[in-house]
């Protein structure tokens, strides 16, 4: 049978993504993902002073900038043995929050859900009511999105000074002092966030989202009123379902999150007894496996970089672009990096599965891991992140401690490692005589949009993509649903 | 009147500029284009265009079956390695290439962001980063120094990392209004840049009288030790507050000259270099011994609400 390549160039993504398929009687039958720039900010890195990854790092990415910022302070914790204050650690929370919460929403109405307007949902049922939502710039839910999500954003820059590109978390803690009336402020605007996240995108209250912990639960959901029909969340599964989208972009089905949102002392946010409130964790074939950093490590021999053996854990990694090549020998300019050898997906759905999510849970075991299921759990992720920020702003303090002098940088190594909105994120450092000598970054959207590694295996998104029905080459559309329920930040994997 | 049409060019860069031009109020960004009557032909966070619609509307731009009005660049041009520009590429073409076939096209460019006007991150750095116009403070940069728009204006460099977006959206709505914007020599609108990013902060009070930290977390400046630049750097941060609430430099964080031509500086951040415990860069302008004279004066009339931190900010 004639088999046909074709290319896609993605737009609505952060950064550049080629992705290049082979088709074989309309199914993919194998998948490559090229990042296509080379920024090298590990490099520019090295000489520099050893703060100077809190200004530097946040600009791996505009999107996740905060987490970036998290990542980087949280290495210099690391060496510096830093007492971080209670308070401080509240902080940092609300604001990698706020930029989750806009995040999740941006993406799913100003990204994904653009691809329900393609033309080849000319004339079905829901298509209408589509182009009425997610027009660009003129659908009613881009013209809401625009307006409300960068509202939330408001409260980093009172505790933070501005997003995106602040760098105001530092080792020993944060330099904000935001008083009593900051945070009621921002109280505020989380108020008025909620409502708006209730109102338009649930269609119900949180707390009545909330109930809702099983595939049956969530049909009943639907059923139940009108507003849960009609909310972003409502209208996205019926589209989803009649686009068949639960039934394609499966993955790797190995799931993993490096946890996040450290859980200040004395906190009554979270489980009592676990340190974060984004548990770390490593999912696969059913299990859920605790989290060991030792176990990451990063291939370069689909990357344009000189090659070296296997995978290296990243304190031991380096990046020296290479840019010439043999043919579809190394395409991208993202690493190949693995857990325990294996290629991972990350991201919100991998941190609702290794939480024990019972929704997500059952979903998983009932259809499996699909492009509907992971935009589904980004939709949703707000439902938890918003009451826990309510509960961090209540807690802090106003007047307390935010800041505890960590001394000197001295020699040494550590690492930061968070969930940015995107998935696991991780920054390992080494500092000698104040000066950075080693930088690696690990970027969610290095994990999922990964090329093969030196044993061949694909990245998830790859994987995800191979045995998928494409009914039109000129217009994929099904392999821009997969791609983008990825959320692909392309310039952070090209770091 | 018909349309102005407005590509938005991706380059050597991470998004933040177009995220900060998303967070603009009154009007918002949907509005902005309907008033101004602004076609955005493209722009890679928010058009709907496939991969071959797009490659078309290219091939139109370049063989002038679409016009374009303004060509606005985010991100800098990537030459690297060896000047190929294969560190950034396009449909496997460097994406250099495009960038100056667009601006061969366009009515106005605009550089948004440092990283566009001046190179920016990576200027230093192996993928030999340089701004449409300039590369750091020399000028030449990708375009070279005498290249001019369609409409005869230089590129228009809006600096910042990231670009304010309200920069962006009055500098947009001066190009549609064909109101014209004075520019310094570093072809930066006067308007937003000809004031330092010091003026309008919060902690100017403790900066006139010499209350200044040595560590984070309280409220006094942050100029004479923490390496904060806001006394050099010409941008409008305190004076259009970010996210229409703050800026670093009111909560705390130094400023960290991301307006300059120079950003990243080559020395480390949150460190003031110093000379006698005075800073070696003064505020622009400065006569080093009135500055002392003047400081030393200033510190003595330090009223004690101050050197208490009694004063809010």
């Amino acid at each position: 049978m004639a088999s046909k390549r074709i290319s896609v160039s993605m737009n609505r993504v952060e950064g550049d993504l080629e992705v290049r398929t082979e088709i074989k009687g309309g199914v993919v039958t194998d998948a490559w993902c090229s990042g296509t720039m080379f920024r090298g900010f590990e490099r520019l890195l090295v000489g520099r002073g050893s703060y100077d990854g809190l200004v530097i790092t946040p600009r791996v990415c505009g999107i996740c900038s905060t987490s970036h910022l998290v990542a980087a302070s949280g290495a210099l914790d690391m060496i510096t043995g830093a007492r971080v204050p209670p308070d401080a650690i509240r902080i940092r929370n609300i604001a990698q929050i706020a930029e989750h919460i806009q995040s999740d929403i941006r993406h799913y109405v100003l990204m994904f859900a653009v691809d329900f307007t393609n033309r080849s949902y000319k004339g079905q049922a829901l298509f209408e009511e589509a182009v009425a939502r997610y027009e660009p710039f003129k659908g009613s839910s881009v013209v809401d999105a625009i307006r409300e999500t960068k509202r939330v954003l408001e409260i980093i820059a009172i505790i933070g000074g501005q997003w995106p590109h602040s760098s105001f978390m530092v080792p020993g803690g944060v330099a904000s002092i935001p008083n009593k009336s900051d945070l009621l402020q921002c109280s505020l605007l989380l108020r008025q966030y909620r409502a708006w996240y209730e109102q338009r995108i649930l269609g119900c209250s949180i707390e009545r989202w909330q109930e809702v912990k099983s595939s049956n639960g969530l049909d009943e959901w639907i059923e139940e009123r009108q507003e849960h029909r009609e909310s972003e969340l409502g209208f996205y599964l019926r589209f989803a379902r009649s686009a068949g989208l639960d039934k394609t972009g499966r993955g790797t089905a190995s799931f993993l999150s490096f946890g996040s949102l450290e859980r200040p002392e004395g906190t009554t946010v979270g489980t009592s007894g676990t340190k974060t409130l984004i548990p770390a964790g490593f999912a696969r074939a059913g299990g859920i496996n605790g989290f060991d950093q030792d176990k990451v490590s990063e291939h370069v021999a689909s990357s344009w970089y000189v090659d070296y053996e296997g995978g290296r854990h990243p304190f031991s990694g380096e990046t020296q672009p290479y840019a010439t090549g043999k043919e579809n020998d190394k395409y991208s300019w993202a690493k190949a990096p693995r857990y325990e050898g294996h290629s991972v997906e990350t991201g919100p759905l991998a941190e609702m599965v290794i939480a024990g999510n019972e929704l997500i849970a059952d979903l998983i075991r009932k259809e499996g891991p699909s492009a509907c299921v992971r935009e589904l759990a980004r939709l949703i992720r707000p439902a938890g992140l918003i009451p826990a920020m309510e509960g961090w702003i209540t807690e802090t303090n106003g007047g307390g401690k935010y800041y505890a002098d960590p001394g000197n940088v001295p020699d040494g190594k550590g690492f930061g490692l968070t969930q940015a909105s995107r998935g696991a994120l991780g920054h390992w450092v080494k500092i000698k005589d104040r000066v950075i000598q080693h930088y690696q970054i690990i970027t969610p959207s290095a994990w999922n949009f990964s090329p093969r590694d030196s044993g061949g295996s694909r990245g998830p998104v790859e994987e995800a993509l191979v045995g998928t029905k494409v009914r039109d080459p000129q217009n994929p559309i099904e392999l821009e649903h997969i791609v983008r329920s990825f959320d692909p930040c392309l310039v952070c994997t090209v770091h | 009147m018909t349309a102005k049409t407005l590509y938005w060019l991706q380059c050597g860069g991470c998004g933040g500029d177009s995220m900060s031009f998303f967070n603009i109020e009154s009007p918002n960004l949907a509005d902005l284009f309907s008033y101004l009557d602004i076609e955005v032909l493209w722009h890679p966070s928010l058009s709907r265009k496939s991969s071959s619609a797009h490659r078309s509307l290219i091939d139109d731009l370049l063989e002038g079956r679409q016009p374009l009005d303004i060509l606005c660049i985010e991100g800098s041009i990537i030459r690297g390695p060896g000047g190929t520009g294969m560190f950034n590429t396009f449909e496997g073409q460097p994406k250099k290439n495009l960038v100056a076939a667009l601006a061969g096209k366009a009515g106005s460019v605009v550089a948004v962001g440092t990283c566009a006007s001046f190179g920016g991150i990576g200027a230093d750095g192996d993928i030999e980063a340089t701004g449409a116009m300039f590369t750091k403070t020399k000028k030449g940069g990708f375009l070279g120094e005498n290249f001019l728009s369609a409409s005869g204006t230089p590129v228009i460099n809006l600096p910042g990392c990231p670009c304010h977006g309200d920069v962006l959206c009055g500098a947009l709505t001066a190009l549609c209004t064909a109101t014209k914007l004075p520019l310094n020599e570093y072809n930066v609108p006067l308007q937003w840049y000809g004031l330092l990013v010091h003026q309008g902060c919060v902690r100017n009070e403790y900066h006139e009288y010499r209350v200044e930290e040595k560590d984070f977390g309280d409220k006094g400046c942050l100029f004479f030790h923490l390496g904060c630049r806001g006394p050099i750097s010409y941008g409008p941060c305190n004076k259009l507050l970010w996210n229409r609430r703050s800026s670093k430099t009111r909560v705390g964080v130094p400023c960290v000259g991301c307006t300059s031509p120079d950003f990243p500086q080559s020395y480390p951040f949150f460190h003031t270099r110093n000379l006698a415990g005075i800073p070696l860069e003064l505020p622009d302008g400065v006569d080093r011994a009135h500055y002392m004279a003047y400081k030393a004066m200033a510190a003595a009339a330090a009223p004690i609400r101050l050197k208490k931190r009694e004063t809010e900010v």
